[in-house]
């Protein structure tokens, strides 16, 4: 059944497109801009006019900032520190949630859990970097990725929590009862029942910690000294100088900082919402 | 097709594990034996930088007890209250921007858009910002809003509508309102997401048997949609506002907290006074200042928040 | 059987949670690696991003090549780079085996005690070809003008090596003006004179902290004013520096290009670069870096470079930035950068260095014609260098202070605050701020 397009539904459709053709306007244009930046070479940033369309596109920013900036190994370090964040977090994340979805707890002890991973989401980082630097300088962790790994685990730990919480009670108990009277000890039904199940959450969840300690910079920069720990993000930063122009790199630089999270988001874009709001939105 | 929606806890559920008394117990031994290490060392590590912030807002660089004298110097700076104010106002700005701009994107679609593939795509797009680095976002304000070289100036330049560069960060209202500017590109679509979400859950009865009455787009929202929505807006303000403490990095980026202290948030006064004064004692008292009135916003909030938490 | 299964299944995951904590430490523990040997395959230098550091890298390659010792290079932006040397001293840091320090930066490492005495530990003796208030920067407690009551008692000792012999100078274009101004009269009278549509006749450097302090420095100095007097009470409510201050942010601001309070170096360089403004001040590695760049500057040969032109005072009073080398106490390789810096100093390298884009200190170099004319302005750096310049106020608070006097002048930059309330605020902050550091003030 079609209805009949009245003068105000046309009206309303127009208004409806105008609406979403401007948002998607602001939407994209500070990352087209971006993009048409980084591929600038240095004489254009002294034109006296600014082209707004690419023009004698150049990938020389990009080969400035990885290779002749030296700013790979912070690639690394950011892979290297969001890949043990990631196995931390989710280890820890599935030691502290089995129990409260598995086995028979009171709820109180449940909630408790669940709330006190839930406050630690409202600690502001920067009230406790004062005492990080401090508890980092007497480890000796100063400028050492452990220090970086350590730290995200802890604040993408709530996240983990809440995901994995998600994830485990939507798995039917029966099924690991089940094993478990075919001679499966808990272990082993863990391992081999629970965990394939669980697989797809749990990599969205390592996926989601990933991007979020991919993204973190306040803790990279205070804690970090050379490219021995040094984060990417840090990287972004120092390109953003006073004493030169350099937009072309800093803006190549923004490119591959946002691609890796963009790119991963390909694989886990059905669970960033529920991620972010602890499960109250999810896909269904 | 699947489709994002909210999961509101109703009032029952609770999941029974159904086990055997005795079973229950053993259960109930095992789960301590797993969580207590673990929940105990991430307590631990938790809870160490507390009390080490503590030590250092009583104590002198040389260990000598100060008493609250840091706090009290802590208090008495008038840049304190700026730099509170300037929290303020960019959370005045930029929550409910977010939520009206979020809900009015929610409505605009869950309205007119009906292809399932239509719908997919801009949730795609929604999800993007919200990954990306806030650093990376700070480099492109800066190439959007910097004097001289920002894109917005040239484009407004050319399409005539100025004559004079626009002070975008100098201006204090405005350096204020392009550094608000960024969060709302970024956080939006977060906005958006959930309402959007939250609006798939009204119940398409109630709905039409609304339009059968006539109810208009207003009434049907103010009468339905709202009462669907509403516990998803206090997620949306707890989450945004457990950010909005945290803003750091696109600031730090694109203003560094000026023109003077107008966009020093409070989190960039505590990095400055930290890391710029190297004025430990104050920095550990207003850090302090900060954590405990978090922990009150914060049992306050989580008491009406709809999280669902057995 | 129960028993035995849940024992099984709490040790495998401690077992596995052990396992998977303990790689990150294993991975640090490799990516460290530091050496004890005296000579360190490897230096770190810790310098600031930007034309200041960029001839350092080009020569550290030719000393690889000659002992090879990789010169690692990391680089920050001016101000995260000061909050990164102080919280690495702090964390006594191996970080870093050299630092590259702005000279106002010396105080407070100073007071710290955060470097390795370069005479006493390396040897390091002062040349006669290199002016001696070269060396004086680098001096902690400083040889002159008022000291700090808690490093009074101090001995003094060499610290720093100066790489970047900076003065704050004075630049406009000659092509335009038939004379060069001699005072800020007459800057101010050239301003009015070229100021037009699109064309700044003065570009301020306003941006909050460090660069409207160094950009106000000279004018306040020039006009008699001073940030403190030399038994540290404050001057910023003077009536000499309310002057200067007013002149800048109110008469000089009339010429002077929008959102001045935004702009920084790089952004007044390149006004200057692509032919919108007539004069400002100027650091010598922004002329070498954008101003005289090929390929960047439109405006090659038509900038003159002089002294900082005389104020009501009838001085010009150029403010030294020099940016200077200094090893840090937690460096594990303290014989091998010194040797580094020994090596920087030869007049042959700090040629090459030169002809690298560096700015030299050795006043031979300084008078070299060759080399003058593809640096026009050695010969106002020599003059500079040997006027001699002011340094900014040695004490270690002076970081806190400039973002109070820095912010100040932002301030009335932007026409928040007139002049005069945002140096009596500034003044009353600032004597609060040395009165809690124990200043007489």
């Amino acid at each position: 059944m079609k209805r009949a397009r009245t003068p105000v539904t046309l009206l309303r459709i127009a208004i409806a497109l105008l609406g979403l053709g401007i948002a998607a306007l602001l939407y994209a244009f500070p990352l087209y801009w971006l993009v048409v930046t980084s591929l600038k070479t240095k004489s254009e940033l002294f034109a006296a006019t600014i082209h707004l369309l690419p023009h004698n596109a150049t990938i020389e920013p990009y080969v400035s900032v990885l290779i002749d900036r030296g700013f790979w190994v912070l690639l690394k370090n950011s892979i290297i520190v969001c890949f043990f964040t990631v196995v931390v977090t989710i280890v820890v994340g599935l030691i502290i949630t089995y129990p409260i979805t598995r086995l028979a707890v009171p709820v109180r002890l449940r909630v408790g859990v669940l709330n006190w991973a839930l406050s630690l989401r409202f600690l502001p980082p920067i009230a406790v970097v004062i005492p990080y630097f401090a508890i980092v300088r007497t480890l000796q962790i100063y400028d050492q990725p452990i220090a970086l790994i350590g730290i995200y685990s802890l604040f993408n730990l709530p996240f983990a929590i809440w995901m994995l919480k998600g994830f485990l009670t939507e798995i039917p108990l029966e099924l690991e009862d089940a094993a478990m009277v075919d001679g499966a000890n808990r272990w082993t039904s863990f391992l081999r029942v629970l965990l394939p199940l669980a697989a797809p959450g749990i990599m969205a969840a390592g996926i989601i910690v990933f991007t979020f300690s991919w993204s973190e910079f306040l803790f990279a920069l205070i804690l970090t000294a050379t490219p021995n720990a040094q984060t990417f993000p840090v990287g972004v930063q120092g390109l953003v100088t006073q004493f030169e122009i350099i937009w072309n790199d800093m803006a190549a630089a923004g490119v591959i900082a946002m691609a890796i999270p963009l790119a991963l988001m390909v694989i886990a874009r059905k669970y960033v919402v529920a991620g972010l709001t602890f499960g109250v939105i999810r896909e269904k | 097709m699947s489709r994002l929606v909210a999961e509101l806890p109703a009032p029952t559920d609770e999941r029974p594990v159904r086990v055997g008394r005795r079973r229950r117990g053993r259960q109930e031994r095992l789960a301590y034996l797993i969580l207590l290490p673990a929940l105990g060392t991430v307590f631990v590590i938790v809870t160490i930088p507390f009390i080490v912030v503590l030590i250092q807002s009583v104590t002198a660089d040389d260990g000598s007890f100060l008493g609250l004298r840091n706090f009290t110097r802590a208090l008495a700076n008038p840049l304190f209250y700026e730099a509170l104010r300037a929290t303020g106002v960019y959370a005045l700005i930029v929550l409910p921007s977010e939520i009206v701009l979020g809900l009015g994107f929610a409505l605009l679609v869950h309205r007119t858009v009906r292809r399932a593939g239509l719908r997919a795509t801009l949730y795609v797009l929604a999800v993007l910002p919200l990954v990306v680095p806030p650093v990376a976002i700070g480099v492109v304000a800066r190439l959007i809003y910097a004097p001289g070289y920002g894109v917005l100036n040239i484009i407004l330049e050319r399409l005539g509508l100025i004559h004079q560069e626009i002070q975008w960060l100098s201006n204090p209202t405005l350096a204020m309102l392009s550094v608000a500017s960024v969060d709302v590109w970024q956080w939006t679509p977060f906005v958006y997401l959930v309402l959007f979400a939250g609006l798939q859950t009204v119940p398409r009865e109630s709905v039409e048997a609304a339009q059968v009455d006539g109810a208009g787009w207003w009434t049907q929202f103010r009468y339905i949609e709202l009462f669907y929505l509403r516990p998803l807006f206090l997620l949306i303000l707890f989450f945004r506002l457990a950010d909005v403490l945290r803003v750091f990095d696109h600031v730090y980026i694109l203003t560094g907290g000026g023109p003077g202290t107008t966009t020093q948030l409070l989190s960039l006064y505590l990095y400055r006074t930290e890391f710029k004064f190297f004025d430990t004692g104050q920095a550990a008292a207003l850090a302090v200042v900060v954590l405990v009135s978090i922990s009150i916003l914060y049992s306050l909030i989580t008491r009406v928040l709809p999280l669902e938490r057995a | 059987m129960q028993r035995i299964t849940r024992r099984e299944f709490v040790k495998r995951t401690a077992v596995t949670g052990a396992a998977f904590t303990s790689i990150p430490a294993i991975l640090a523990a490799c990516g460290t690696g530091t050496s004890t040997s005296n000579k360190p395959s490897k230096l770190t230098v810790a310098a600031v991003q930007g034309a200041e550091d960029g001839p350092l890298k080009k020569v550290g390659p030719m000393y690889t090549a000659k002992t090879g010792i990789t010169i690692e290079i990391v680089e920050f932006p001016y101000d995260t780079l000061f909050s990164k040397l102080v919280t690495t001293f702090q964390a006594n840091g191996s970080s870093y085996d050299l630092c590259m320090m702005d000279d106002p930066w010396m105080p407070k490492f100073g007071t710290m005690g955060a470097l390795q005495p370069l005479d006493s530990n390396f040897g390091f003796t002062r040349d006669s070809d290199i002016p001696s208030i070269v060396y004086d920067v680098g001096t902690w407690p400083p040889p002159s003008g008022p000291v700090p009551p808690t490093e009074q008692s101090k001995a003094k000792h060499l610290y720093g090596i100066t790489i970047v012999g900076n003065v704050e100078m004075f630049m406009y274009r000659k092509d335009l003006a038939t004379a060069a101004p001699t005072s800020w009269d007459d800057v101010k009278a050239n301003a009015a004179r070229f100021n037009k549509a699109n064309f700044y006749g003065y570009v301020i450097r306003g941006k909050a902290t460090n660069p409207a302090s160094s950009d106000s420095l000279p004018i306040l100095w020039s006009f008699g004013g001073d940030v403190f007097d030399t038994n540290w009470k404050v001057k910023l409510d003077s009536t000499e520096s309310i002057d200067a201050i007013t002149f800048l942010t109110k008469t000089l601001k009339q010429y002077a290009e929008p959102s001045a309070d935004n702009i920084d170096a790089a952004d007044r360089d390149r006004l200057i670069a692509i032919g919108q403004a007539f004069q400002s001040t100027t650091w010598p590695a922004e002329v070498t870096g954008v101003v005289e760049a090929q390929g960047s500057s439109q405006v090659i040969g038509k900038m003159a470079y002089i002294p900082i032109p005389q104020g009501p005072s009838g001085k010009g009073i150029g403010m030294m930035g020099n940016w200077l080398l200094g090893i840090p106490k937690g460096s594990h390789n303290g014989s091998a950068a010194a040797d580094f810096i020994k090596w920087m100093l030869q007049a042959d390298n700090m040629k090459t260095y030169v002809q690298n884009g560096g700015i030299p200190t050795r006043t031979s170099l300084l008078n070299d014609a060759t080399l003058g004319q593809t640096n026009p302005y050695f010969p106002a750096l020599a003059k500079s260098l040997a006027a001699p310049p002011n340094w900014r106020p040695r004490t270690d608070q002076w970081n806190a202070v400039e973002t109070i006097y820095g912010t100040a002048v932002n301030q009335a930059i932007a026409g928040l605050k007139t002049p005069k309330d945002a140096m009596m605020s500034a003044a009353a902050q600032i004597r609060t701020t040395m009165q809690g550091a124990g200043y007489p003030s």
